[in-house]
Protein backbone atom coordinates (compact mmCIF):
# COMPACT_ATOMS: atom_id res chain seq x y z
CA UNK A 1 0.00 0.00 0.00
CA UNK A 2 1.70 3.56 -0.83
CA UNK A 3 -0.86 5.59 0.81
CA UNK A 4 -1.25 5.58 4.89
CA UNK A 5 -4.44 4.98 6.03
CA UNK A 6 -4.89 8.99 6.65
CA UNK A 7 -3.99 9.92 2.95
CA UNK A 8 -6.22 7.02 1.22
CA UNK A 9 -8.64 8.55 3.58
CA UNK A 10 -8.41 12.36 2.42
CA UNK A 11 -8.14 11.10 -1.32
CA UNK A 12 -11.55 9.33 -1.01
CA UNK A 13 -12.83 12.48 0.45
CA UNK A 14 -11.53 14.20 -2.92
CA UNK A 15 -13.14 11.73 -4.91
CA UNK A 16 -16.36 12.39 -3.15
CA UNK A 17 -16.02 15.80 -3.20
CA UNK A 18 -15.09 15.34 -6.93
CA UNK A 19 -18.57 13.15 -7.49
CA UNK A 20 -20.57 15.66 -5.97
CA UNK A 21 -19.59 18.38 -8.44
CA UNK A 22 -20.81 16.07 -11.03
CA UNK A 23 -23.46 14.45 -9.60
CA UNK A 24 -24.77 12.87 -12.26
CA UNK A 25 -22.05 10.94 -12.81
CA UNK A 26 -22.02 6.71 -11.56
CA UNK A 27 -20.55 6.34 -8.40
CA UNK A 28 -16.70 5.74 -8.58
CA UNK A 29 -15.11 2.45 -7.46
CA UNK A 30 -14.26 4.30 -4.54
CA UNK A 31 -15.23 3.14 -1.14
CA UNK A 32 -17.90 4.45 0.71
CA UNK A 33 -17.20 7.34 3.65
CA UNK A 34 -18.76 6.01 6.78
CA UNK A 35 -18.50 8.25 9.88
CA UNK A 36 -18.65 6.43 13.45
CA UNK A 37 -19.26 9.03 16.03
CA UNK A 38 -18.75 8.03 19.34
CA UNK A 39 -21.78 6.15 21.19
CA UNK A 40 -23.88 7.73 23.22
CA UNK A 41 -25.63 6.82 26.58
CA UNK A 42 -28.48 7.94 28.38
CA UNK A 43 -26.86 7.91 31.59
CA UNK A 44 -23.11 7.04 32.64
CA UNK A 45 -23.44 3.75 34.66
CA UNK A 46 -20.78 1.97 35.45
CA UNK A 47 -21.50 -1.82 34.85
CA UNK A 48 -19.35 -5.21 34.82
CA UNK A 49 -17.47 -4.67 31.62
CA UNK A 50 -16.48 -0.52 32.51
CA UNK A 51 -18.69 2.34 32.39
CA UNK A 52 -21.62 2.72 29.83
CA UNK A 53 -19.77 6.08 28.21
CA UNK A 54 -15.82 4.12 28.40
CA UNK A 55 -18.09 0.80 26.48
CA UNK A 56 -19.54 3.01 23.93
CA UNK A 57 -16.17 4.75 23.25
CA UNK A 58 -14.31 1.89 23.06
CA UNK A 59 -17.28 0.09 20.85
CA UNK A 60 -17.11 2.98 18.39
CA UNK A 61 -13.38 2.10 18.14
CA UNK A 62 -14.05 -1.46 17.65
CA UNK A 63 -16.67 -0.51 15.08
CA UNK A 64 -14.82 1.68 13.03
CA UNK A 65 -11.80 -0.91 13.16
CA UNK A 66 -13.76 -3.83 11.53
CA UNK A 67 -15.26 -2.14 8.89
CA UNK A 68 -11.76 -0.61 8.10
CA UNK A 69 -10.56 -4.07 6.91
CA UNK A 70 -13.26 -3.79 4.04
CA UNK A 71 -13.07 -2.64 0.87
CA UNK A 72 -16.37 -1.32 0.58
CA UNK A 73 -16.65 1.37 3.59
CA UNK A 74 -13.81 3.68 4.00
CA UNK A 75 -14.92 4.10 8.06
CA UNK A 76 -14.07 7.62 10.19
CA UNK A 77 -12.92 6.67 13.45
CA UNK A 78 -14.88 7.86 16.41
CA UNK A 79 -13.83 11.70 17.97
CA UNK A 80 -13.78 13.44 21.39
CA UNK A 81 -14.97 16.57 19.28
CA UNK A 82 -18.14 14.38 17.55
CA UNK A 83 -19.80 13.17 20.83
CA UNK A 84 -23.84 13.79 20.53
CA UNK A 85 -26.11 13.88 23.00
CA UNK A 86 -28.79 10.83 23.47
CA UNK A 87 -31.82 12.03 21.84
CA UNK A 88 -29.33 13.04 18.75
CA UNK A 89 -28.89 9.35 18.25
CA UNK A 90 -31.98 8.93 16.34
CA UNK A 91 -31.80 12.91 15.31
CA UNK A 92 -28.21 13.65 13.96
CA UNK A 93 -27.27 16.14 12.28
CA UNK A 94 -26.96 15.85 9.09
CA UNK A 95 -26.20 19.03 8.09
CA UNK A 96 -22.87 18.67 9.99
CA UNK A 97 -21.92 15.09 8.30
CA UNK A 98 -22.46 16.32 5.00
CA UNK A 99 -20.49 19.42 5.41
CA UNK A 100 -17.79 16.73 6.19
CA UNK A 101 -18.40 15.36 2.99
CA UNK A 102 -19.52 11.46 4.40
CA UNK A 103 -21.91 9.80 2.83
CA UNK A 104 -23.21 7.48 5.68
CA UNK A 105 -23.78 7.79 9.37
CA UNK A 106 -23.52 5.33 12.43
CA UNK A 107 -24.92 6.07 15.56
CA UNK A 108 -25.84 4.29 18.68
CA UNK A 109 -26.37 3.97 22.52
CA UNK A 110 -25.44 2.22 25.29
CA UNK A 111 -27.70 1.53 28.18
CA UNK A 112 -27.08 -0.13 32.07
CA UNK A 113 -30.28 -2.18 32.01
CA UNK A 114 -31.98 -2.93 35.37
CA UNK A 115 -30.65 -6.96 35.40
CA UNK A 116 -27.51 -6.31 34.91
CA UNK A 117 -26.93 -6.36 31.44
CA UNK A 118 -26.67 -3.83 28.21
CA UNK A 119 -29.18 -2.21 25.70
CA UNK A 120 -27.09 -1.72 22.27
CA UNK A 121 -29.00 -0.03 19.88
CA UNK A 122 -27.40 0.79 16.38
CA UNK A 123 -28.78 3.56 13.82
CA UNK A 124 -27.15 3.78 9.97
CA UNK A 125 -28.22 6.97 8.13
CA UNK A 126 -27.71 8.22 4.20
CA UNK A 127 -26.32 11.22 5.05
CA UNK A 128 -27.12 12.82 1.46
CA UNK A 129 -31.10 11.62 1.84
CA UNK A 130 -31.04 12.70 5.23
CA UNK A 131 -33.28 9.13 6.06
CA UNK A 132 -32.45 5.95 8.49
CA UNK A 133 -31.73 2.95 6.51
CA UNK A 134 -31.38 0.32 8.89
CA UNK A 135 -31.56 0.28 12.88
CA UNK A 136 -30.92 -2.58 15.09
CA UNK A 137 -31.15 -3.61 19.23
CA UNK A 138 -29.16 -5.71 20.78
CA UNK A 139 -29.14 -6.69 24.25
CA UNK A 140 -25.83 -8.64 25.60
CA UNK A 141 -24.02 -9.37 28.73
CA UNK A 142 -21.42 -6.27 29.67
CA UNK A 143 -18.56 -8.66 28.83
CA UNK A 144 -20.00 -9.34 25.57
CA UNK A 145 -20.36 -5.45 24.53
CA UNK A 146 -17.54 -6.88 21.59
CA UNK A 147 -20.34 -9.19 19.86
CA UNK A 148 -22.70 -6.27 19.82
CA UNK A 149 -20.33 -3.54 18.67
CA UNK A 150 -19.11 -6.84 15.59
CA UNK A 151 -23.32 -6.78 14.67
CA UNK A 152 -23.30 -3.48 14.33
CA UNK A 153 -20.38 -2.85 12.14
CA UNK A 154 -22.44 -6.03 10.45
CA UNK A 155 -25.60 -3.93 10.27
CA UNK A 156 -23.41 -0.79 8.31
CA UNK A 157 -21.61 -2.91 5.86
CA UNK A 158 -25.37 -4.87 5.20
CA UNK A 159 -26.37 -1.22 4.82
CA UNK A 160 -23.95 0.02 2.67
CA UNK A 161 -23.22 -3.76 0.37
CA UNK A 162 -26.19 -5.73 0.45
CA UNK A 163 -24.23 -8.81 2.03
CA UNK A 164 -24.25 -10.06 5.07
CA UNK A 165 -21.66 -8.41 7.72
CA UNK A 166 -18.94 -11.10 8.67
CA UNK A 167 -17.60 -9.28 11.75
CA UNK A 168 -19.54 -11.50 14.08
CA UNK A 169 -18.04 -15.14 12.73
CA UNK A 170 -16.21 -17.86 13.41
CA UNK A 171 -12.61 -19.66 11.74
CA UNK A 172 -12.13 -23.32 12.60
CA UNK A 173 -8.58 -24.80 11.85
CA UNK A 174 -6.16 -27.19 12.90
CA UNK A 175 -3.54 -25.52 14.87
CA UNK A 176 0.06 -27.11 14.85
CA UNK A 177 2.74 -27.35 17.10
CA UNK A 178 5.95 -28.77 16.06
CA UNK A 179 6.20 -30.52 13.28
CA UNK A 180 7.13 -34.57 11.46
CA UNK A 181 6.13 -37.30 13.91
CA UNK A 182 5.81 -35.16 16.88
CA UNK A 183 3.82 -32.91 15.81
CA UNK A 184 0.52 -31.63 17.84
CA UNK A 185 -2.87 -31.08 16.02
CA UNK A 186 -5.54 -29.71 17.92
CA UNK A 187 -9.24 -28.50 16.20
CA UNK A 188 -9.24 -24.56 17.13
CA UNK A 189 -12.07 -21.90 16.60
CA UNK A 190 -11.65 -18.21 16.83
CA UNK A 191 -13.23 -14.94 16.05
CA UNK A 192 -12.70 -14.03 12.47
CA UNK A 193 -10.31 -11.37 13.48
CA UNK A 194 -7.83 -13.66 15.18
CA UNK A 195 -8.93 -12.97 18.52
CA UNK A 196 -10.88 -15.19 21.19
CA UNK A 197 -8.54 -18.20 20.30
CA UNK A 198 -10.21 -22.02 21.45
CA UNK A 199 -8.65 -25.49 21.44
CA UNK A 200 -11.46 -27.99 20.79
CA UNK A 201 -9.24 -31.23 21.22
CA UNK A 202 -6.45 -32.02 23.18
CA UNK A 203 -4.45 -32.89 20.78
CA UNK A 204 -3.62 -36.68 21.50
CA UNK A 205 -4.89 -37.63 17.66
CA UNK A 206 -3.77 -36.40 14.58
CA UNK A 207 -7.13 -34.27 13.09
CA UNK A 208 -7.59 -32.95 9.86
CA UNK A 209 -10.41 -30.91 7.76
CA UNK A 210 -12.84 -29.15 10.48
CA UNK A 211 -16.40 -27.97 9.01
CA UNK A 212 -18.26 -25.58 11.11
CA UNK A 213 -21.99 -26.04 11.04
CA UNK A 214 -24.21 -22.82 9.54
CA UNK A 215 -24.35 -21.51 13.21
CA UNK A 216 -20.92 -22.70 14.62
CA UNK A 217 -22.14 -24.59 17.27
CA UNK A 218 -21.00 -27.86 16.01
CA UNK A 219 -17.57 -28.78 14.01
CA UNK A 220 -17.51 -32.21 11.59
CA UNK A 221 -13.45 -33.19 11.31
CA UNK A 222 -11.55 -36.37 10.48
CA UNK A 223 -9.94 -37.70 13.10
CA UNK A 224 -7.11 -40.45 13.61
CA UNK A 225 -8.89 -41.70 17.40
CA UNK A 226 -10.23 -45.04 15.64
CA UNK A 227 -5.90 -45.23 13.90
CA UNK A 228 -7.67 -44.35 10.76
CA UNK A 229 -9.07 -41.23 9.42
CA UNK A 230 -12.84 -41.23 10.06
CA UNK A 231 -15.20 -38.00 10.08
CA UNK A 232 -16.19 -37.15 13.63
CA UNK A 233 -18.86 -34.73 15.32
CA UNK A 234 -17.95 -32.84 17.84
CA UNK A 235 -20.26 -29.41 19.95
CA UNK A 236 -18.79 -26.89 20.67
CA UNK A 237 -20.30 -25.58 23.67
CA UNK A 238 -19.54 -29.28 25.63
CA UNK A 239 -16.71 -30.41 23.72
CA UNK A 240 -18.67 -33.54 23.44
CA UNK A 241 -17.66 -36.36 20.14
CA UNK A 242 -18.91 -39.12 18.54
CA UNK A 243 -18.49 -40.78 15.31
CA UNK A 244 -20.32 -39.42 12.66
CA UNK A 245 -21.08 -43.50 11.09
CA UNK A 246 -20.33 -46.42 13.41
CA UNK A 247 -18.63 -48.25 11.15
CA UNK A 248 -15.13 -49.39 10.03
CA UNK A 249 -14.60 -47.57 6.96
CA UNK A 250 -11.99 -44.36 6.09
CA UNK A 251 -14.35 -41.53 5.39
CA UNK A 252 -13.15 -37.91 5.22
CA UNK A 253 -14.18 -34.70 3.91
CA UNK A 254 -17.19 -33.59 5.92
CA UNK A 255 -18.94 -30.62 4.79
CA UNK A 256 -22.52 -29.90 6.55
CA UNK A 257 -25.68 -28.46 4.16
CA UNK A 258 -26.78 -24.98 4.36
CA UNK A 259 -29.87 -25.80 7.30
CA UNK A 260 -26.82 -28.42 9.08
CA UNK A 261 -29.15 -30.99 9.07
CA UNK A 262 -27.30 -33.08 6.80
CA UNK A 263 -23.12 -33.79 5.80
CA UNK A 264 -21.80 -34.60 2.81
CA UNK A 265 -18.27 -36.15 2.33
CA UNK A 266 -16.26 -39.08 1.25
CA UNK A 267 -16.29 -42.68 2.65
CA UNK A 268 -13.63 -45.56 0.85
CA UNK A 269 -15.40 -49.06 0.24
CA UNK A 270 -12.46 -51.08 -1.13
CA UNK A 271 -10.16 -48.72 -3.35
CA UNK A 272 -13.02 -46.56 -4.07
CA UNK A 273 -13.84 -43.22 -2.66
CA UNK A 274 -17.28 -42.01 -3.14
CA UNK A 275 -19.95 -38.95 -2.19
CA UNK A 276 -22.09 -40.24 0.64
CA UNK A 277 -25.03 -38.13 2.57
CA UNK A 278 -25.97 -38.40 6.27
CA UNK A 279 -28.26 -36.89 8.69
CA UNK A 280 -25.94 -35.32 11.01
CA UNK A 281 -27.98 -36.60 14.16
CA UNK A 282 -26.75 -39.91 12.59
CA UNK A 283 -28.15 -42.73 11.00
CA UNK A 284 -26.93 -44.80 7.75
CA UNK A 285 -24.99 -43.00 4.89
CA UNK A 286 -26.63 -42.76 1.52
CA UNK A 287 -24.18 -42.96 -1.63
CA UNK A 288 -24.53 -40.62 -4.41
CA UNK A 289 -21.80 -41.34 -6.49
CA UNK A 290 -20.59 -44.93 -7.99
CA UNK A 291 -17.79 -43.82 -10.35
CA UNK A 292 -14.44 -46.10 -9.35
CA UNK A 293 -12.08 -43.27 -9.98
CA UNK A 294 -11.59 -40.70 -6.40
CA UNK A 295 -14.75 -38.56 -5.65
CA UNK A 296 -14.54 -36.18 -2.97
CA UNK A 297 -14.55 -32.65 -1.13
CA UNK A 298 -18.58 -32.20 -1.40
CA UNK A 299 -19.96 -28.81 -0.96
CA UNK A 300 -23.41 -27.66 -0.78
CA UNK A 301 -25.15 -25.19 -3.16
CA UNK A 302 -26.89 -21.98 -0.76
CA UNK A 303 -30.45 -23.92 -1.53
CA UNK A 304 -29.29 -27.37 -0.44
CA UNK A 305 -30.52 -28.41 -3.88
CA UNK A 306 -27.18 -29.53 -5.46
CA UNK A 307 -23.59 -30.39 -4.73
CA UNK A 308 -19.86 -29.46 -6.39
CA UNK A 309 -17.64 -32.00 -5.72
CA UNK A 310 -14.09 -33.15 -7.03
CA UNK A 311 -13.37 -36.17 -8.92
CA UNK A 312 -10.60 -38.13 -11.05
CA UNK A 313 -12.89 -39.85 -13.49
CA UNK A 314 -11.23 -37.97 -15.99
CA UNK A 315 -7.86 -38.78 -15.56
CA UNK A 316 -7.09 -35.85 -13.39
CA UNK A 317 -9.10 -34.07 -10.60
CA UNK A 318 -11.96 -31.72 -12.30
CA UNK A 319 -14.84 -30.21 -10.54
CA UNK A 320 -18.20 -31.62 -11.10
CA UNK A 321 -21.97 -30.84 -10.20
CA UNK A 322 -24.37 -32.90 -9.15
CA UNK A 323 -28.21 -33.06 -7.54
CA UNK A 324 -28.43 -33.60 -4.11
CA UNK A 325 -29.24 -37.13 -4.77
CA UNK A 326 -26.59 -37.77 -7.21
CA UNK A 327 -28.15 -37.06 -10.23
CA UNK A 328 -27.47 -34.78 -13.18
CA UNK A 329 -23.51 -35.32 -12.91
CA UNK A 330 -21.47 -32.84 -14.61
CA UNK A 331 -18.33 -31.75 -15.24
CA UNK A 332 -17.19 -27.56 -14.99
CA UNK A 333 -13.96 -27.36 -15.11
CA UNK A 334 -11.81 -27.48 -18.33
CA UNK A 335 -9.01 -25.09 -17.65
CA UNK A 336 -6.18 -27.38 -18.83
CA UNK A 337 -5.00 -28.03 -15.58
CA UNK A 338 -6.24 -29.86 -12.62
CA UNK A 339 -9.00 -28.84 -10.51
CA UNK A 340 -9.66 -29.49 -6.41
CA UNK A 341 -11.01 -28.85 -3.34
CA UNK A 342 -14.24 -26.79 -4.29
CA UNK A 343 -16.73 -24.40 -2.50
CA UNK A 344 -20.04 -22.80 -3.71
CA UNK A 345 -20.24 -19.25 -2.18
CA UNK A 346 -23.17 -18.91 0.62
CA UNK A 347 -24.85 -15.92 -2.72
CA UNK A 348 -24.79 -18.98 -5.02
CA UNK A 349 -22.49 -17.04 -7.97
CA UNK A 350 -19.17 -18.47 -6.95
CA UNK A 351 -17.07 -21.70 -6.80
CA UNK A 352 -13.96 -21.36 -5.20
CA UNK A 353 -11.52 -24.02 -5.78
CA UNK A 354 -7.84 -24.84 -5.90
CA UNK A 355 -5.69 -25.29 -9.23
CA UNK A 356 -2.76 -27.94 -9.37
CA UNK A 357 -0.77 -27.16 -12.38
CA UNK A 358 3.33 -27.40 -12.51
CA UNK A 359 3.37 -24.22 -11.18
CA UNK A 360 2.09 -25.08 -8.06
CA UNK A 361 -1.33 -24.69 -6.05
CA UNK A 362 -3.26 -21.50 -6.70
CA UNK A 363 -6.75 -20.52 -5.25
CA UNK A 364 -9.45 -19.27 -8.51
CA UNK A 365 -12.97 -18.92 -8.82
CA UNK A 366 -15.74 -19.21 -11.40
CA UNK A 367 -19.33 -19.40 -11.95
CA UNK A 368 -21.26 -22.82 -11.32
CA UNK A 369 -21.44 -23.04 -14.92
CA UNK A 370 -17.78 -23.27 -14.94
CA UNK A 371 -17.67 -19.93 -17.15
CA UNK A 372 -15.35 -16.47 -15.51
CA UNK A 373 -12.49 -18.48 -14.29
CA UNK A 374 -10.08 -16.10 -12.33
CA UNK A 375 -7.20 -17.18 -10.42
CA UNK A 376 -6.78 -15.01 -7.33
CA UNK A 377 -3.59 -15.74 -5.58
CA UNK A 378 -0.12 -16.45 -7.19
CA UNK A 379 0.61 -19.72 -5.01
CA UNK A 380 2.54 -21.84 -5.43
CA UNK A 381 1.20 -23.95 -2.34
CA UNK A 382 -2.35 -22.42 -1.63
CA UNK A 383 -5.21 -24.45 -0.99
CA UNK A 384 -8.21 -25.18 1.38
CA UNK A 385 -10.27 -22.41 0.58
CA UNK A 386 -13.16 -21.21 2.28
CA UNK A 387 -15.85 -18.45 1.52
CA UNK A 388 -16.84 -15.55 4.19
CA UNK A 389 -20.94 -15.10 4.86
CA UNK A 390 -20.46 -12.11 2.52
CA UNK A 391 -19.13 -14.23 -0.21
CA UNK A 392 -16.53 -11.12 -0.73
CA UNK A 393 -13.92 -12.95 1.02
CA UNK A 394 -11.94 -16.36 1.49
CA UNK A 395 -9.75 -17.66 3.85
CA UNK A 396 -7.33 -19.91 2.62
CA UNK A 397 -4.06 -22.07 3.73
CA UNK A 398 -0.38 -21.43 2.89
CA UNK A 399 2.62 -22.99 3.43
CA UNK A 400 5.73 -21.36 3.49
CA UNK A 401 9.07 -22.60 1.89
CA UNK A 402 10.20 -24.52 5.30
CA UNK A 403 6.81 -26.39 5.60
CA UNK A 404 4.66 -24.13 7.83
CA UNK A 405 1.70 -23.88 7.26
CA UNK A 406 -0.51 -20.08 7.74
CA UNK A 407 -3.98 -18.87 7.17
CA UNK A 408 -4.32 -15.97 5.20
CA UNK A 409 -7.67 -13.60 4.34
CA UNK A 410 -8.46 -12.62 0.87
CA UNK A 411 -10.75 -10.33 -0.82
CA UNK A 412 -11.88 -10.63 -4.08
CA UNK A 413 -11.47 -7.16 -4.69
CA UNK A 414 -7.67 -8.34 -6.09
CA UNK A 415 -5.75 -7.04 -3.22
CA UNK A 416 -3.02 -9.04 -1.80
CA UNK A 417 -4.13 -12.02 0.55
CA UNK A 418 -3.42 -10.56 4.25
CA UNK A 419 -1.73 -13.18 6.80
CA UNK A 420 -3.85 -13.84 10.27
CA UNK A 421 -1.25 -13.65 12.77
CA UNK A 422 -2.14 -16.76 15.16
CA UNK A 423 -0.05 -18.24 18.02
CA UNK A 424 1.46 -21.55 16.01
CA UNK A 425 0.83 -22.79 12.52
CA UNK A 426 -2.17 -23.37 10.73
CA UNK A 427 -3.92 -25.33 7.93
CA UNK A 428 -7.25 -26.72 7.16
CA UNK A 429 -9.48 -23.28 7.56
CA UNK A 430 -13.24 -22.96 7.55
CA UNK A 431 -15.10 -19.90 7.87
CA UNK A 432 -19.10 -20.15 9.42
CA UNK A 433 -21.81 -18.30 8.24
CA UNK A 434 -23.65 -15.61 9.90
CA UNK A 435 -23.86 -15.72 13.55
CA UNK A 436 -27.43 -14.12 14.13
CA UNK B 1 52.14 -55.82 9.26
CA UNK B 2 50.48 -52.66 8.57
CA UNK B 3 47.03 -54.78 10.24
CA UNK B 4 49.24 -54.95 13.11
CA UNK B 5 50.16 -51.57 13.90
CA UNK B 6 46.13 -50.37 12.72
CA UNK B 7 45.44 -52.61 15.60
CA UNK B 8 47.99 -51.91 18.00
CA UNK B 9 47.13 -48.26 17.66
CA UNK B 10 43.60 -48.39 18.82
CA UNK B 11 44.58 -50.80 21.43
CA UNK B 12 46.69 -47.31 22.42
CA UNK B 13 43.27 -45.23 21.63
CA UNK B 14 41.44 -48.07 23.93
CA UNK B 15 43.80 -47.53 26.81
CA UNK B 16 44.24 -43.91 26.69
CA UNK B 17 40.84 -43.34 27.00
CA UNK B 18 40.18 -46.16 30.02
CA UNK B 19 43.26 -44.75 31.77
CA UNK B 20 40.93 -41.38 32.18
CA UNK B 21 38.80 -43.92 33.79
CA UNK B 22 40.85 -45.37 36.68
CA UNK B 23 38.45 -48.75 38.06
CA UNK B 24 36.11 -48.70 35.14
CA UNK B 25 37.04 -51.42 32.33
CA UNK B 26 35.76 -49.62 28.96
CA UNK B 27 33.50 -52.24 27.57
CA UNK B 28 30.84 -52.23 24.04
CA UNK B 29 27.32 -51.57 24.93
CA UNK B 30 25.89 -55.05 24.32
CA UNK B 31 22.81 -54.85 21.85
CA UNK B 32 19.80 -54.39 23.03
CA UNK B 33 17.66 -57.93 23.44
CA UNK B 34 14.29 -57.29 21.49
CA UNK B 35 11.15 -59.06 22.72
CA UNK B 36 7.62 -59.19 21.48
CA UNK B 37 6.49 -56.78 18.17
CA UNK B 38 9.85 -55.40 18.37
CA UNK B 39 11.88 -58.40 17.66
CA UNK B 40 9.64 -59.65 14.82
CA UNK B 41 9.56 -56.03 13.41
CA UNK B 42 13.38 -56.53 13.09
CA UNK B 43 13.27 -60.42 11.71
CA UNK B 44 10.29 -59.62 9.36
CA UNK B 45 12.77 -56.44 8.13
CA UNK B 46 15.80 -58.50 8.07
CA UNK B 47 13.85 -61.05 6.47
CA UNK B 48 12.02 -59.42 3.65
CA UNK B 49 14.32 -56.88 3.02
CA UNK B 50 11.91 -53.47 2.79
CA UNK B 51 8.79 -52.64 4.64
CA UNK B 52 7.43 -50.26 2.48
CA UNK B 53 6.35 -50.37 -1.70
CA UNK B 54 6.72 -47.17 -3.72
CA UNK B 55 4.02 -46.03 -6.18
CA UNK B 56 4.28 -43.85 -9.41
CA UNK B 57 2.61 -40.64 -8.96
CA UNK B 58 -1.01 -40.14 -8.98
CA UNK B 59 -1.44 -43.87 -9.71
CA UNK B 60 -1.97 -47.26 -7.10
CA UNK B 61 -0.99 -49.54 -9.72
CA UNK B 62 1.70 -52.17 -8.01
CA UNK B 63 4.65 -52.10 -10.09
CA UNK B 64 7.38 -55.27 -10.82
CA UNK B 65 9.55 -54.23 -7.55
CA UNK B 66 6.78 -53.94 -5.52
CA UNK B 67 4.73 -57.28 -6.54
CA UNK B 68 8.26 -58.94 -5.21
CA UNK B 69 8.69 -57.28 -2.34
CA UNK B 70 4.70 -58.01 -1.09
CA UNK B 71 5.42 -61.34 -2.37
CA UNK B 72 8.01 -62.10 0.13
CA UNK B 73 5.99 -59.93 2.93
CA UNK B 74 3.07 -62.08 2.46
CA UNK B 75 5.07 -65.25 3.03
CA UNK B 76 6.62 -63.98 6.21
CA UNK B 77 2.97 -62.93 7.21
CA UNK B 78 1.57 -66.44 6.58
CA UNK B 79 4.11 -67.81 9.18
CA UNK B 80 3.30 -65.09 11.81
CA UNK B 81 -1.08 -65.93 11.65
CA UNK B 82 -0.27 -64.38 15.73
CA UNK B 83 0.47 -60.91 13.88
CA UNK B 84 -1.20 -57.90 12.89
CA UNK B 85 -0.36 -55.89 10.29
CA UNK B 86 -1.47 -52.19 9.63
CA UNK B 87 -0.83 -51.14 5.85
CA UNK B 88 -0.43 -47.49 5.71
CA UNK B 89 -1.03 -45.81 2.63
CA UNK B 90 1.07 -42.17 1.71
CA UNK B 91 -0.11 -39.67 -1.02
CA UNK B 92 2.20 -36.78 -2.56
CA UNK B 93 2.97 -33.60 -1.08
CA UNK B 94 1.89 -31.15 -3.88
CA UNK B 95 -1.32 -32.85 -3.82
CA UNK B 96 -4.45 -31.28 -2.17
CA UNK B 97 -5.26 -32.45 1.35
CA UNK B 98 -8.42 -34.77 0.71
CA UNK B 99 -7.25 -36.19 -2.81
CA UNK B 100 -3.98 -37.27 -1.34
CA UNK B 101 -5.53 -38.82 1.47
CA UNK B 102 -8.01 -40.79 -1.45
CA UNK B 103 -5.03 -41.93 -2.89
CA UNK B 104 -3.02 -43.07 0.40
CA UNK B 105 -6.14 -45.31 1.03
CA UNK B 106 -6.08 -46.90 -2.42
CA UNK B 107 -2.64 -47.81 -1.93
CA UNK B 108 -3.07 -48.99 1.26
CA UNK B 109 -6.08 -51.70 -0.33
CA UNK B 110 -4.10 -52.38 -3.03
CA UNK B 111 -1.57 -53.45 -0.93
CA UNK B 112 -4.10 -55.35 1.08
CA UNK B 113 -5.45 -56.66 -1.92
CA UNK B 114 -2.55 -57.98 -3.50
CA UNK B 115 -1.45 -59.85 0.10
CA UNK B 116 -4.90 -61.68 0.13
CA UNK B 117 -4.58 -62.93 -3.23
CA UNK B 118 -1.62 -64.49 -1.96
CA UNK B 119 -3.02 -66.20 1.02
CA UNK B 120 -2.74 -64.11 3.78
CA UNK B 121 -6.11 -63.91 5.79
CA UNK B 122 -7.93 -60.90 5.45
CA UNK B 123 -8.41 -60.52 8.93
CA UNK B 124 -4.48 -60.24 9.73
CA UNK B 125 -4.73 -56.80 7.57
CA UNK B 126 -5.92 -53.24 8.22
CA UNK B 127 -5.58 -50.39 6.34
CA UNK B 128 -5.30 -46.75 7.08
CA UNK B 129 -4.35 -44.19 4.96
CA UNK B 130 -2.32 -40.44 6.01
CA UNK B 131 -2.55 -38.49 3.04
CA UNK B 132 -0.21 -36.33 2.70
CA UNK B 133 0.66 -35.91 5.96
CA UNK B 134 3.73 -37.33 6.40
CA UNK B 135 6.16 -36.29 3.85
CA UNK B 136 8.04 -38.10 1.01
CA UNK B 137 7.11 -39.70 -2.28
CA UNK B 138 4.00 -41.99 -2.80
CA UNK B 139 3.98 -44.94 -0.86
CA UNK B 140 2.82 -47.65 0.93
CA UNK B 141 4.10 -48.99 4.57
CA UNK B 142 3.57 -52.42 5.83
CA UNK B 143 4.11 -51.94 9.82
CA UNK B 144 3.40 -54.40 12.54
CA UNK B 145 0.95 -54.12 15.23
CA UNK B 146 0.72 -56.88 17.27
Amino acid sequence: MIFNSKSRWLLVAAAALGSAAHAQQPAGPAATVLAVPPFATPADKPTSGGSTYGIGWEASKLIAKDLATTSEIMPVPPSQKDFYSYPEVTAPSFFKWRSLHTKMLLTGFVEARSDGRLTFGCYVYDVDKGREVARKGFVVDPSDWQRAAHKCSGLAYTAVTGAPGIFDTRITYVAEIGSGPTKIERIAIMDSDGGNQRYLTAGATMVLTPRLSPKASRVAFVSYAAGKPQVRLLDVASGNQRPLIENDAISFAPRFSPDGSRIAFSMMTGPNSDIYIASAEGGAARRLTTSPAVDTDPSFSPDGSKIVFESDRSGSQQIYVMNADGTAQRRISFGGAAYAAPEWSPDGNWIVFTRRDPGGRRIGIMKPDGTGERLLTNGPTDEGASWAASSRELVFQRTDPLGRSGLYRLSLDGAEPRNIVLPQGASDPDWSGAMD
Amino acid sequence: MRRLILISAFAVLASSASAQLPGLRKREPAPPVLQGIDALRADFLAKTGANTVYFGLGTSMLGAPARATLAVQAQWIRQHPEVLVRIEGHGEPNDTRDHALAMGARRAQEVRDYLVLLGVPAAQLSTTSFGKEQPGPPRAVTVLVR
